[in-house]
């Protein structure tokens, strides 16, 4: 049996006040894999993705990624190869950045390609996502939903083997569905690339149903 | 009660071992991340580095321009008010250069650098920690260390020595313009009288106490902005925190420098 791409282990999750988000979960994404994970609100979705990202840390069991544990305060190799796409629901950009540094900077500084090979790359993937004229404006100017698929654009640039793909917060237009699915779409071109979405509606035909819910994964 | 005198003493030296603990972590893990840069991970850390640079230094000048001309002059009125009965007007330039580059200089530009940039550091760390900007970078493949405080702890000693220079020139030329009002010095006496005042002990406590200070204040400062954790309001606090410990660290590391030089 192939190793899996990510693999969760034993992994319990708890929320501030203390609740069990997860409690000894296993649950295995096998490289390739495709899923669109839905559940109700504070039913441990994104806080899934989380995990998988090593950005929450379980307060027991661990997250293996690409055969290696995630560990906190250490930047995973998969990650320092920049082979991670994380979108959360604002987008996660830098504010300070115009949409074009926010793309370009994981090219550089992951994947060492000169500040011209970034740009350029960066700018043909937000001409893709429809967002060449706001290419140098900061996040705020376009707004949340621009910024959300901006952060698909920045996914996309680097290559990325697994794709953590939050809902948008406070939804898509239709041009920014049709950008995002034709991101999404050219990424899901290579077999060997992983999707790990939380959300239904338009993102439903993109991967298998997951259903998160009472501290379980359910696929 | 000497019990809980006893454990509440331990729990506060305990608790400053600890920021202590996380400073010295961080100034080790920016290292490290300095040693392990590749080329173009440089390029992108000297760009973060001149902006830092930008807001630390060259927006600091007039505020610095200023408090360095109005000290020089009201220190050497000062000195002058109590000394010249004892007709020392012949060394009052030896005084003031070495008040101003032992001790005023470097103190005063720390001063200013964290209640204008070590603050803003501070929150700056906090929000982005708060709104998700610095999980997005670290799951973007861009460690956050070398990233964003790599250019504030080069940006910031790079700063200090900047501020430091200008400050102690603009301090002295402030008393010389008092002085050239008061007695009669010509500028060539004045200038030829700081040459025989500043040394090597002069030089030497002027570099050490702006690499610490250009160093401990963003190392600081970052370091209370990152602990926040849930809210928005824990942002004040960590500021707070952040300017009331990187003063007490300036004013700590400033004595015990000045002992080891000058004792």
């Amino acid at each position: 049996m192939p190793e899996p791409l990510l693999a969760l282990e034993a992994v319990t999750l708890l929320a501030p006040e203390g609740r069990a988000v997860f409690r000894d979960l296993d649950w295995t994404l096998a490289r390739g894999a495709r899923f669109h994970a839905k559940g109700g609100a504070g039913g441990g979705c994104t806080a899934l993705l989380r995990l998988c990202a090593g950005i929450a840390e379980p307060h027991a069991g661990r997250v293996v990624l690409d055969g290696a544990p995630l560990e906190p305060g250490v930047l995973h190799p998969f990650l320092r190869r920049g082979l991670l796409g994380w979108v959360p629901s604002d987008g996660g950009l830098a504010v300070n950045l115009t949409l074009l540094d926010n793309v370009a900077l994981p090219l550089r500084f992951a994947q060492n390609l000169g500040r011209g090979d970034a740009e350029r790359s960066a700018l043909a993937w937000l001409e893709q996502a429809g967002l060449g004229p706001q290419a140098h404006q900061r996040p705020s100017v376009p707004g949340g939903r621009e910024s959300w698929v901006a952060s698909l654009a920045r996914a996309a640039a680097k290559g990325s083997r697994l794709w953590l793909v939050d809902r948008p917060a406070g939804g898509l237009d239709a041009a920014s569905i049709r950008a995002a699915e034709r991101i999404l779409g050219q990424a899901a071109q290579d077999p060997e690339v992983t999707f790990l979405l939380v959300g239904g509606g338009w993102m439903s035909a993109l991967g298998r149903e997951l259903t998160i819910g009472d501290g379980r994964v359910f696929s | 009660m000497p019990e809980r005198l006893a454990c509440s003493l331990g729990a506060k030296v305990r608790r400053a071992f600890g920021q202590l603990g996380s400073v010295s972590w961080l100034l080790g893990k920016c290292l490290q991340a300095c040693l392990r840069l590749s080329r173009e991970q440089r390029r992108v850390v000297w760009e973060v580095t001149r902006i830092q640079i930008r807001f630390t230094a060259l927006d600091a000048l007039p505020l610095c321009v200023l408090t360095a001309l109005l000290l020089g002059g009201i220190t050497l009125l000062q000195v002058f008010g109590q000394l010249s009965g004892f007709g020392v007007e012949r060394h009052i330039s030896q005084i003031l250069a070495q008040l101003v580059i032992r001790e005023l200089g470097p103190l005063m530009v720390g001063i200013l650098v964290i209640s204008r940039s070590g603050t803003a550091m501070a929150t700056e760390m906090a929000s982005r920690k708060l709104s998700g900007e610095l999980a997005a970078l670290y799951a973007s493949g861009v460690d956050p260390i070398p990233y964003l405080l790599v250019p504030r702890l080069l940006g910031g000693v790079m700063s200090v020595f900047s501020l430091v220079i200008v400050f102690d020139t603009v301090a002295l030329l402030g008393g010389f313009l008092v002085a050239w009002l008061r007695l009669p010095v010509s500028f060539g006496f004045f200038l030829g009288a700081l040459g025989e005042a500043i040394g090597r002990q002069e030089l030497t406590a002027t570099f050490f106490k702006c690499l610490v200070f250009g160093a401990a204040i963003p190392l600081v400062c970052t370091s209370f902005g990152l602990r926040v954790k849930h809210s928005t309001t824990e942002i004040p606090q960590a500021v707070t925190k952040a300017s009331v410990v990187s003063l007490a660290v300036l004013l700590m590391a400033g004595a015990v420098l000045s002992v080891l030089i000058y004792a």
